[in-house]
């Protein structure tokens, strides 16, 4: 067995939905969801972790697909921008980016929300130096990141709200 | 019927869609990932593509064995530059670029630049490409290779290009003189008695300047699919100009324009990397070769080495007099153009264009000289020629007014062309306010205000060509339901070129905007626009974009007027009718009356095309895009790191169609300004890239942001776009790093480099014998 | 590209041990990946077999034991970052770790692959050196304790033979009196300089003193010079300068893209400088 040919099976859960693949030990996650799932949310870029394009959740994690094995997903929760709104409803984030107008080319945009997601998670209603700390290692060539950080802030906000 | 004239200074009133700063129209797909960019879509049958890439700077090929490559599991083809010249591409001419055609689709027999293609392999899958590139075997024979401009201009220094330059298609620029040496293009101007003037001035300030190779980075690299079929070569790719793009690949295939289609989705950001050709002959070789379509993905440190920002070095001198007049100037610009021409012939043109600053000269004299070098073709980015000069013009300006005891920015107001003044001979008069504009901006860095120490203040000032060639066409096709399709061929690179498009035609057609349908580019269906770049889009695109929706309403008004025997005049358009007093008919009912039946459909065109002379580049801008910028910095004298405090910028755009969107442009493209000035540089070793990653090349991040940032809306109604409109998003960058080196200067470092890394700044101002802070306790 | 390779998932140390010594030069850990991947991505590296330690269980605790902390070697920086024993026993680790690359790294990057990778640009070797740390490698059913400051000995060079797998790093309690501090300079992915120190005062006197100056040389390092500086003497602003411009001048600096080597020393100095007077305050807030 060299390794060459798809030699392991795995079972994950993509956006709440079970997946099983065979796959090589040496496919990257990042291709096994765009080329393999068809989710072409995540995108590849710098290839190097540093830019954020690639960015999937795994069991909540912000990750970079495009160095992480596909095999690290086994048994695990695989979230990407695709999964993100539910049941037809737009994430808050998603809907605070278009009003915030936080999207110009949309390469950097899934990675983007799916970070602040994590954020939200962990600092519900963060304010902009937080936010500004928080997307320092995730990439945005077109914006100037300010009105991704003031859309993130809203979608706190909102978030927060709604649960009081 | 032509668009309602304005009166100067007035901001037309519209219907409520244009001036609002709408949603974005392709904001919900970008948000949820359903977004397709070119790397997104699958071809039935596709093959993965992968180039190999020299790795000298210069060489001839003596060997090429592709054959071992050829028969490993999954490859379907390999191209080589040996094919170019065999009978798969009989009637192929196997050179290509719009300014000068002196790039091969893939080396032949040798190579200029360490990267360029030698082969490029297509297989079922990109493991299967990667491995064949290995059993490619390539002896090079090592060529003397000149990687610096210096060395390329020295006697005796090895040709790039042999034989005559081939002029291209586009270059636009007159006739293209054949130079020598690895000269790629000569730009010179020259007006008043130089030696006088500066004979007569009071102060004179020179200095040598450098200015760094840059990256665009934009984040999708470079992607294309080509497929041929029966009825010619489909590219889909992230083209900025499709329409270009596609007669360069009807002229390399020897094919009728209308056998070539470029198809263009979501383009990941452009910023000019992605403009004229790039990958796209390569891509197509590659398919006729395979028999199959073929896609290609650039990794980003191959996108690096596709194109990039020239790097530069200036001598410049300025004179003026005591009273504070500016007199002369002189400027010799040397532009590192690579290997290949691309874009060089007119970043040299504009670069020389922007060395005078909107200043009132007695007299000026500039030379720029774009030059070939064994290092990766320079093309266009962002606001170049501004981008390289500005921060040099503006730091002597600043320079001389300092010596004149007069604050920088009264000396601007003193010498800044006012609107209606000749910028350049036989050119468009200034159409801006540009002492209006650098006033706001010093005010809103608190220009003139108390500093603390280590604080410094600048602005700067400049002016861009925008425009390129005013050449675009739109069409409207009214369906039989009263929603409207807008084919318009203009790429959506981020900028929200759609977006606006659909506020026109809803304001003009009185339609709500989600009855309007915008798609991107495709040469089969939406009709010709020169491109996208140098800021023309909503200017001249959505200006023919405008005629077509007011070219559609007339139809409509004529429709009615039949139907009820009035005259037009009498009739108005509103809310997707066509009004007599109360009595209205519906665009779906005046399609019907017209066509006699639930069907049919109406279809509205417009057209921009030079009003006078040819559009040439000599003859206009369009319109001049205005560099104003502002920065307050601190310096950390212990490390001579600097902390931007407050940016801003002015975006004056005549009338704003979508106003969140011109201040989301301005944000971005201040922020690159920032990383320019600041640490993007790419280093060079012997024309070997050595921080091809984006570990070792920096760009912004949010912890780069300056504490506050201000775009300053102004809006004179002095464009000739829609409404009053002129275009924006490429002069802050170049604003901002001459603002920044200003601020620097008011603290007594003159800087004569780029970018300013701390490393860089904390010499500077050691040698000026600046004490560092005293340590923090 | 990655070339084929197996994976190979040990349920023991000793049986990952066993593993590497079979394949020998085939053969390499594999944790978190963040800096494997890419190599073996850009051919700089082939392994035909990765010997997944996260399926040994347990390698990632961390636990006070006594007079010191275990911090196991799967920790990742994001645990480090949170796990408050840590930010009560060293939060300069923690201040370091939530500084590591960038949070998607930190999430699955390891604190024992980033020893074992030794890449020079990097933070969290030079705060263990300066804390006395030690590194426990295991190699079958037999431990070796390394003192961190005699792991490294080269550019992404350790002393860890193949066969042997780190297994956790043990950082030594705090003394009474002691006060440690980090201070980095970044301009890209990577720290161009990290100067740690750790200081321990008895009344006035300073009677201890470690100074780790790393990403600016090969490897991490102690600068004696500075630390002599410091012992017996009285933590004055002289006193401290005198001892950050040694470590400037005494430590061994390489030229690279991230700056000159005269740059560097000179940074290294004002870093030093800033730890320095940190760790000071923090000894003395600490006090006795």
């Amino acid at each position: 067995m060299d390794g060459r040919a798809p030699s392991m099976r795995i079972a994950l859960t993509v956006n709440g939905r079970p997946v099983e693949a065979a796959i090589e030990p040496r496919e990257l996650l990042l291709d096994f969801i765009r080329d393999r799932l068809g989710l072409t949310g995540a995108k590849r870029s710098c290839d190097v972790q540093v830019c954020g394009v690639c960015t999937v959740l795994l069991d909540g994690q912000a990750v970079s697909a495009c160095c992480t094995l596909a095999y690290e997903a086994r048994g695990r929760e695989v979230t990407t921008i695709e999964g993100l709104a539910a049941g037809g409803h737009l994430h808050p984030l998603q809907e605070a980016f278009i009003a915030h107008a936080a999207v110009q080319c949309g390469f950097c945009t899934p990675g983007m929300i799916l970070t602040a997601a994590t954020l939200l998670q962990d600092v519900p209603a963060p304010t902009p130096e937080q936010v500004k700390a928080y997307l320092k290692g995730t990439l945005c060539r077109c914006t100037g990141y300010w009105k991704i950080i003031e859309a993130v802030v809203a979608a706190g906000r909102r978030t927060q709200e709604a649960r009081e | 019927m032509s668009a309602p004239r304005l009166t100067k200074g007035a901001v037309p009133a519209t219907r409520g869609v244009v001036g609002t700063s709408m949603r974005r129209v392709d904001a919900a797909e970008k948000v949820t990932g359903a977004a397709r960019f070119t790397g997104d879509l699958v071809v039935p049958g596709m093959l993965h593509g992968r180039v190999l890439r020299s790795p000298h700077p210069h060489a001839r090929i003596a060997r090429l064995d592709i054959a071992a490559a050829e028969r490993m599991p999954g490859v379907q083809a390999v191209l080589t530059g040996g094919d170019l010249l065999g009978a798969t591409f009989a009637g192929t001419d196997p050179y290509y670029g719009h300014a000068i055609k002196d790039r091969p689709i893939v080396a032949i027999d040798r190579v200029r630049f360490a990267g360029e293609p030698v082969a490029a392999v297509a297989a079922d899958d990109l493991a299967a490409a990667d491995e064949a590139l290995l059993a490619i075997q390539v002896d090079y024979i090592d060529l003397p290779a000149v990687t610096t401009v210096q060395a390329a201009l020295a006697a005796g220094a090895p040709r790039l290009h042999e034989g005559p330059l081939r002029p291209g298609l586009f270059h636009g620029l007159g006739e293209l003189r054949l130079e020598e040496g690895n000269i790629c293009y000569h730009y010179h101007f020259a007006r008043g008695d130089l030696n006088r003037a500066f004979a007569g001035a009071d102060e004179v300030v020179e200095g040598e300047y450098t200015f760094p190779a840059v990256y665009q980075y934009a984040m999708e690299p470079h992607t294309v699919i080509a497929q041929w079929g029966a009825d010619g070569l489909t590219v889909w790719a992230c083209c900025q100009h499709p329409y270009l793009v596609r007669a360069e690949l009807a002229d390399v295939f020897g094919l009728p324009l209308s056998a070539v289609r470029i198809i263009v989705p979501y383009i990941g950001g452009g910023f000019g990397s992605k403009s004229y050709t790039k990958m796209e002959p390569i891509t197509a070789a590659l398919a006729r070769k395979a028999g199959r379509p073929v896609r290609i993905v650039n990794r980003v440190d191959e996108a690096m080495v596709t194109t990039r920002r020239h790097n530069m070095t200036c001598t410049m001198r300025t004179g003026a007099m005591r009273d504070g007049l500016v007199v002369a100037r002189q400027c010799r610009i040397w532009l590192d153009t690579g290997a290949y021409a691309d874009n060089g012939p007119r970043v040299a043109a504009t670069a020389g264009d922007a060395a005078p600053g909107p200043y009132r000269w007695q007299a000026v004299d500039v030379d720029a000289w774009a030059v070939y070098t064994n290092t990766p073709p320079a093309g266009s980015y962002r606001a170049f020629g501004a981008a390289h000069l500005s921060w040099i013009g503006e730091s002597q300006i600043d320079a001389l007014a300092r010596k004149v005891a007069l604050d920088p920015l009264e000396f601007r107001q003193r010498n800044l062309l006012r609107p209606g003044e000749e910028v350049r001979p036989g050119g468009k008069p200034l159409d801006a306010d540009l002492i209006g504009d650098v006033t706001k901006v010093a005010a809103a860095i608190g220009w003139g205000g108390p500093k603390p120490p280590l604080v410094g203040r600048g602005v700067s000032v400049g002016l861009l060509t925008a425009g390129a060639h005013p050449v675009s066409t739109a069409a409207i096709r009214l369906q039989a339901d009263g929603t409207a399709v807008l084919l318009v061929s203009t790429s959506e690179l981020g900028q929200g070129a759609r977006t606006v498009f659909t506020q026109i035609v809803a304001e003009e057609l009185a339609l709500p905007p989600d009855r309007i349908r915008v798609m991107g580019a495709d040469t089969l269906f939406t009709p010709y626009d020169r491109s996208t770049g140098a800021s023309r889009s909503t200017t001249l695109a959505g200006k023919a974009v405008q005629h077509a929706a007011v070219n559609l309403c007339e139809q409509l008004l004529e429709i009615a007027a039949s139907a009820w025997g009035l005259p037009r005049a009498s009739l108005a358009v509103r809310d997707g009718a066509v009004w007599h007093e109360t009595e209205r008919l519906s665009y779906p009912d005046l399609i019907k009356k017209h066509f006699g039946m639930v069907g049919g459909e109406l279809i509205g065109r417009g057209e921009v095309r030079p009003q006078h002379g040819t559009g040439s580049y000599a003859e206009g801008p369009v319109f001049w895009e205005v560099c104003v910028g502002g920065a307050e910095v601190e310096l950390d004298p212990q490390t001579g790191q600097i902390r931007v405090r407050r940016l801003a910028s002015v975006a004056d755009v005549g009338k704003a169609i979508n106003p969140q969107l011109v201040e989301a442009q301005e944000e971005g493209a201040c922020l690159q300004g920032l990383g320019n000035a600041l640490f993007e540089e790419m280093l060079f070793e012997d024309g070997h890239l050595v921080n091809g990653s984006l570990l070792e090349y920096r760009v912004p991040t949010t912890a780069d942001l300056p504490d506050e940032f201000r775009s300053i809306l102004v809006e004179n109604a002095d464009g000739p776009g829609p409404y009053g409109a002129k275009g924006v998003g490429e002069g802050a960058l170049a604003a901002v790093p001459a603002a920044i080196v200003n601020a620097l200067a008011d603290l007594g470092i003159d800087m004569r480099q780029l970018p300013l890394t701390p490393e860089r700044v904390w010499r500077r101002a050691r040698e000026l014998g600046l004490a560092p802070r005293r340590d923090r306790s | 590209m990655l070339q084929p390779f197996e994976i190979h998932e040990p349920a023991t140390v000793a049986e990952a041990s066993r593993l590497l010594a079979r394949h020998g030069d085939d053969a390499t850990v594999y944790a978190g990946g963040t800096e494997l991947i890419p190599v073996m991505r850009d051919g700089l590296a082939q392994y035909r077999h990765l010997v997944n330690i996260k399926t040994v269980p347990g390698l990632d605790a961390i636990a006070p034991a006594g007079e010191m902390l275990r911090i196991g070697a799967l920790a990742t920086h994001r645990m480090i970052e949170r796990s408050p024993a840590i930010r009560a026993h060293a939060p300069v680790l923690a201040q370091v770790a939530a500084g590591v690359a960038n949070l998607r790294v930190r999430n699955v990057g390891t604190l024992g692959g980033n020893l074992c990778f030794a890449e020079p640009h990097s933070d969290p070797a030079a705060v263990l050196i300066a804390q006395g740390a030690t590194l426990v490698l295991a190699r079958s059913d037999a431990e070796r304790r390394v003192n961190a400051d005699g792991f490294f000995v080269g550019i992404q060079q350790t002393v860890r033979m193949p066969d042997e797998v780190l297994v956790r790093v043990e950082v030594p309690a705090r003394r009474p009196g002691a006060g440690a501090a980090y201070a980095r300079f970044a301009l890209h992915e990577r720290p161009t300089a990290g100067v740690a120190a750790v200081v321990v005062l008895d009344g006035d006197a300073v009677t201890a003193a470690r100074v780790t100056v790393g990403s600016v040389g090969p490897v991490p390092a102690r600068v004696p010079e500075a630390e002599e500086a410091l012992v017996g003497r009285r933590p004055d602003p002289e006193v401290l300068r005198e001892a950050a411009g040694r470590a400037g001048g005494a430590v061994e600096v390489l030229e690279d893209l991230y700056g000159s080597v005269e740059y560097k020393r000179h940074i290294v100095t004002v870093l030093a400088s800033h730890a320095l007077d940190e760790a000071v305050a923090r000894a003395r807030g600490r006090g006795h």
